[in-house]
């Protein structure tokens, strides 16, 4: 007994001293605008909404297992939202407003997404984000004859610098607690073994749009806190897709076990993609392209297995050694499961067999 | 004794192939109630509709006199239907305790503080032994080892009836000495147990009533050497064994 009572002082200790490190990396991460450069502030603005990013999207995909492209879909509902609110509403009440419309989209899709699986979310929640931005494009050309929309308010870059450094404590300490709970377990059940899951007793369904919705909201707040940034903001640019695929490999590369593991995906991405906006403008995308490319394929030992890791638990065997012929055809088993064939070609060919088997019987 | 799970004819058809075709059965608590038949004769897929896993095309399920036919799987777990699978089913890369701790906190009914379910879900994992194995992930166990770790999980929803899809199968003699008699100490504690088995000696030792399926319908009822007599049972299973 004298042992569990020390352990417990023990463990009491070292959750004191966590929690006493993190305050006070927070209380110096807030004083960062007063010591830094503009340069260097805006940096850490991009810092921190990918961080908010990041850690979002791991909420949902890193528990559910379910790749989400949405991302840029959210952020950019955020933003856009602020963008067209922000001459009748006030800044505040126009944020509220963008996490209201952001968790609406996200309890449609997720009623809508339930039944899709595998590929098919990921292509669905990229065809959905793009819808969107073509919806807006379309609205803001035919309906109300705009390119895009002025942002012209008191908020400037320290201010939404230290709103998405409370965010980012907020989206961190929901990503802690979940870890922690009864909805966490549930979560990772599901991500695991549906059946199973619904076994247990977990309605699995409820469970996968609501931690839908939260993600959501962290992702529709951080673009709504964005759009005070940039004094013009059109539809494509809201809802610029390269944030989805961004947000995606900085979760790969930083990983999804600790919670804490988005940051060392975030910051050297973000230092190695503004390297190559500033010295390479035209060839950016391409050149990002290339990374990502170079990151899944031709990382060392370490990195390969820190990525075969995920694949294993993202729960699809993605061989990338056998070049592009072999994901495809992944791609398309994947695609012609749930859907096309409900029990794939192996259903097909055990039902003949069944067909046959029961006179097999008879004859005896 | 009165019936606590009632089955009415139930049926479901898998395209053309009838799995289960026109059954009816009951089972009281602290029953145990054989399944048995040849492969591919529908007790699976009976449990599977039982348990809620996959909906019938015709028939009626009664749980404690509430009629369940159309109520989603989790929600029958909340009403004490459970069941293990017959291909043990567990999350590869979670350890052992975390489906069962999953089970306490979702299916066990009432509120249980998530700081005590670690707790409640160890007890379980040591009422079927394998409380050493609980932080081990499920491909480090032993078969046997599976097997009871799933059985704790069905148990820690705390199930009036219980489901056991040949969990006695594919045993080694002492392993399924063990495994009868948790089965029979299940009974004993008033679950209502349906006892889908090949293995014959655990049939005659557990159960107080057989059913014998053969191609989805039920061809035979009765006391277990009553009906392991029976002319048309011994028909079936030679029919299955030279398959
Ligand atoms: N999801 C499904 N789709 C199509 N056919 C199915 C499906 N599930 C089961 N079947 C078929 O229904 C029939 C009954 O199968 P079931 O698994 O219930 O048999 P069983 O009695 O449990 O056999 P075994 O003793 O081998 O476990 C089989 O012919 C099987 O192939
Ligand atoms: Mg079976």
């Amino acid at each position: 007994m004298a042992a569990s009572a020390e352990d417990r002082r023990r463990r009491r200790t070292r959750t004191a001293a966590a929690i006493g490190a993190l305050v006070a990396l927070v209380a110096v991460l807030a004083t960062v605008p007063l010591l830094t450069s503009d340069y260097q502030l805006s940096f850490m603005v991009n810092v921190m909404s990918y961080l908010v990013l990041t850690i979002a999207w791991a909420l949902f995909s890193g528990t559910t297992r379910l790749v989400s492209l949405a991302t840029s879909a959210f952020f950019g509902i955020g933003m856009y939202t602020v963008a067209m609110s922000i001459k009748i509403l006030p800044l505040y009440a126009s944020f509220a407003l963008a996490i209201v419309v952001g968790a609406a989209v996200a309890l449609v899709v997720g009623v809508l997404t339930l039944r899709l699986s595998g590929m098919f979310f990921v292509i669905f929640s990229f065809g959905l984000s793009e819808m969107i931005r073509e919806l807006m494009v379309w609205w803001e050309i035919n309906q109300t004859h705009t390119m895009g929309r002025y942002v012209y308010v008191p908020f400037d870059t320290t201010m939404i610098y230290e709103h998405l450094l409370g965010l980012a404590v907020v989206v961190f300490l929901v990503g802690w607690l979940l870890r922690r709970s009864r909805l966490g377990i549930a979560l990772l059940v599901i991500g695991e073994d549906e059946t199973v899951a619904r076994q247990v007793g977990i309605n699995v369904p409820f469970t996968k749009v609501a931690i839908f919705i939260v993600s959501a909201m962290f992702m529709t707040l951080t673009g709504a806190l964005m759009a005070p940034r940039f004094s013009f903001i059109n539809p494509n640019f809201a809802f610029n897709p390269l944030v989805s695929f961004v947000v995606v490999i900085m979760a790969l590369l930083g990983g999804l076990q600790k919670l804490w593991a988005p940051v060392l995906g975030v910051i050297p991405l973000i230092i190695l993609s503004e390297r190559l906006q500033t010295q390479f403008p035209f060839w950016y995308s391409v050149l990002l392209g290339l990374v990502f490319m170079v990151i899944v394929y031709f990382l060392p030992r370490g990195v390969t297995g820190l990525l075969e890791d995920i694949w294993k638990a993202l729960g699809r065997p993605l061989a990338l050694p056998r070049g592009f012929t072999g994901p495809l055809l992944d791609a398309w088993a994947w695609l012609s499961r749930p859907i096309f064939l409900p029990r794939g070609l192996a259903g097909i060919i055990e039902e003949r067999w069944l067909k046959i088997m029961p006179r097999a019987n008879e004859k005896r | 004794m009165a019936a606590l799970l009632e089955v009415e004819n139930l049926r479901k058809a898998f395209g053309g192939l009838v799995a289960v075709n026109d059954l009816s059965l009951a089972v009281a608590a602290g029953e145990v109630l054989g399944l048995i038949g040849p492969n591919g004769s529908g007790k699976t897929t009976l449990l599977n509709l039982i348990a809620g896993t996959i909906r019938p095309d015709a028939g009626k399920i009664r749980m404690a006199g509430e009629d369940v036919t159309r109520l989603a799987n989790h929600l029958r777990v909340r009403r004490r239907i459970n069941r293990t699978f017959q291909l043990v089913r567990a999350p590869p890369n979670m350890p052992a305790i975390g489906t069962v701790m999953a089970a306490v906190l979702y299916g066990a009914g009432e509120r249980v503080r998530f700081k005590d379910a670690g707790y409640e879900a160890a007890g379980w994992l040591g009422e079927m032994n394998v409380l050493t194995k609980a932080d081990r992930r499920f491909d480090q166990l032993t078969y046997i080892e599976q097997k009871r770790v799933e059985l704790a999980r069905a148990l820690a929803t705390r199930p009036r009836v219980l489901l056991l899809d040949e969990w006695l199968s594919g045993l080694s003699p002492s392993e399924l000495e063990g495994g009868m008699s948790v089965v029979w100490s299940l009974a004993a504690q008033g679950i209502a147990v349906i006892l889908v088995e090949h293995v014959m000696t655990a049939v005659r030792a557990l159960c107080h009533r057989v059913i014998v399926m053969n191609a989805g319908a039920k061809v035979a009822e009765g006391r277990p050497d009553a009906v392991l007599r029976d002319p048309e049972v011994i028909r079936a299973y030679l029919g299955d064994e030279d398959a």
